[in-house]
């Protein structure tokens, strides 16, 4: 298959990437059997597809994303949830008392699972658990950037999560929520978290928050 | 400013110094606004245009949200300094037209349908207008666009042609727009080479037209090489290679 880019070359939209329609991947599409970037990015193949990873781009919701929400609104059937942006998922329960039972209330935040996204709207999953937060610091990053904080296998969020000792909540739509032994030990996450966000694309950036961590946190 | 006597003079030269087919001097940036998801600054020699967008969020009012797809939003505002003489607050006639042709021009390229539900709210303010603000703002908005992560099919780059003292000029601006001939300003997809926008002040004959338009497809190519480059500069600054 004959590829007009280097691996990791920043791409525009419109740029021919390649003449095998069928491999057009994400942030990518195929028109008269090639395919062109639809996003700016990086390109890249990953398995046997051409796509384009955006810097910048609006969270869709995929099934089976896990997602963390803000309740919007109780109705008779069912609860909304404000998924950032202009999203809105909806739970969706067969009858009041059921809604009653949940336990959930406007504002509270949760962290769900999406079973569907489709023309009928975002639908939640009933079957894995809704989970209601209790406490924590809730921040909002690009969702672009959550690849890069989980990192390789969670790589980067765990080690965040081992030196701050903090429990974090990471949301596909790029909501997070921070749960520390400490005030500091929270900011200190908060801090890390941002700084990925920043630098996503920079080189040596898991060394650079170890140190960043290690230096708010002590040793400890 | 009042009509010079000649737009041409005998040496072939238009009214500021340019040879006819040859633009005014470009500028481009990418990312100049904080607050909005992209957004871009292009300048066409005195005329200066910044572009902003946001979304997709939610769209305003509710009952205008489509199911399957995003609106697109457009607003072109010329700002009450952007002329000589001072231009009043609010919407004219020409801008509330050129928002509508902007609006349509940038449908034709986004992938609206990515976000269902959705509202994208393009601004295209004019700095300072100088001729030519409508495709300036068209190439302005088509970046920031490309810049908030938009999946577009491809960038616009538009610019006009014209005639003046009877012959066709690239890129006009606003003395040759004001006592030249014929005003034609032309937006292409340039991958696909299709015409996205064409409008026609004045008159040409056929031929001229065709001329014209492979002129205005000349400057369009060389429009659409700085946009990848803007482009691409901006995100490489923001991207250090590989150490």
């Amino acid at each position: 298959m004959p590829i007009y880019f280097t691996e990791h070359e920043i791409v525009v939209p419109g740029q021919l990437l390649s003449d095998n329609g069928k491999r057009s991947g994400e942030g990518t599409y195929a028109y008269a059997g090639k395919i062109y970037a639809a996003r700016i990015g990086f390109a890249s193949i990953r398995g046997n597809k051409v796509v384009v990873t955006p810097f910048k781009t609006a969270y869709k919701p995929a099934p089976g994303d896990w997602v963390v929400g803000i309740v919007s609104d109780v109705k008779p059937n069912g609860f909304e949830i404000d998924l950032g942006r202009h999203l809105k998922g909806v739970i969706r329960m067969p009858d009041r008392e059921e809604v009653m039972s949940m336990g959930l209330n406007v504002g509270d935040v949760v962290y769900v699972r999406i079973k569907e996204s489709g023309l009928s709207g975002v639908a939640i999953d009933k079957r894995s658990r809704i989970r209601r937060i209790e406490s924590g610091i809730l921040i909002q990053i690009h969702p672009a950037k959550v690849p890069r904080l989980i990192g390789r296998r969670g790589s980067m969020i765990n080690m965040i999560k081992r030196i701050t000792g903090c429990d974090i909540i990471v949301g596909k739509n790029g909501l997070i929520v921070i749960n520390g032994p400490s005030p500091e030990a929270e900011f200190a996450a908060v801090k890390a978290i941002k700084m990925i966000e920043e630098e996503a694309h920079t080189s040596g950036l898991t060394e650079r928050i170890e140190k960043l961590l290690r230096g708010l946190i002590g040793e400890g | 400013m009042s009509r010079p006597e000649r737009l041409i003079d005998n040496n072939g030269r238009r009214v500021d110094g340019r040879r006819p087919d040859e633009l005014r001097p470009i500028k481009m940036e990418i990312g100049v606004l904080d607050k909005s998801d992209g957004s871009a600054y292009v300048e066409f020699g005195g005329t200066k245009v910044i572009a902003a967008v946001f979304g997709p969020r939610e769209a305003h009012p509710r009952h205008l949200a489509l199911p399957d797809r995003a609106i697109l939003n457009c607003r072109y505002h010329m700002t009450s300094f952007s002329v000589e003489e001072r231009k009043p607050l609010g919407m004219t006639r020409r801008e509330i037209e050129l928002s509508k042709v902007i609006r349509e021009a940038l449908e034709t390229v986004t992938f609206l349908e990515e976000f269902p539900r959705a509202a994208i709210d393009v601004y295209v303010e004019v700095i300072q207008a100088d001729g030519g603000t409508r495709t300036a703002g068209l190439t302005a908005a088509s970046l920031a666009l490309a810049d908030a992560g938009m999946p577009m099919a491809d960038l616009i780059a538009a610019v006009a042609v014209g005639k003046v003292d009877g012959q066709l000029v690239l890129d006009l601006c606003d003395l040759e727009d004001k006592y030249g001939e014929a005003d034609m300003p032309v937006a292409m997809a340039p991958r696909f080479n299709s015409i996205i926008m064409l409008q026609l002040n004045g008159r040409m004959s056929v031929e001229e037209f065709k001329k014209g338009l492979a002129l205005a497809q000349k400057g369009i190519s060389e429009i659409y090489h700085l946009q990848r480059e803007a482009l691409k500069k901006k995100f490489s600054e923001l991207a250090p290679k590989e150490a």
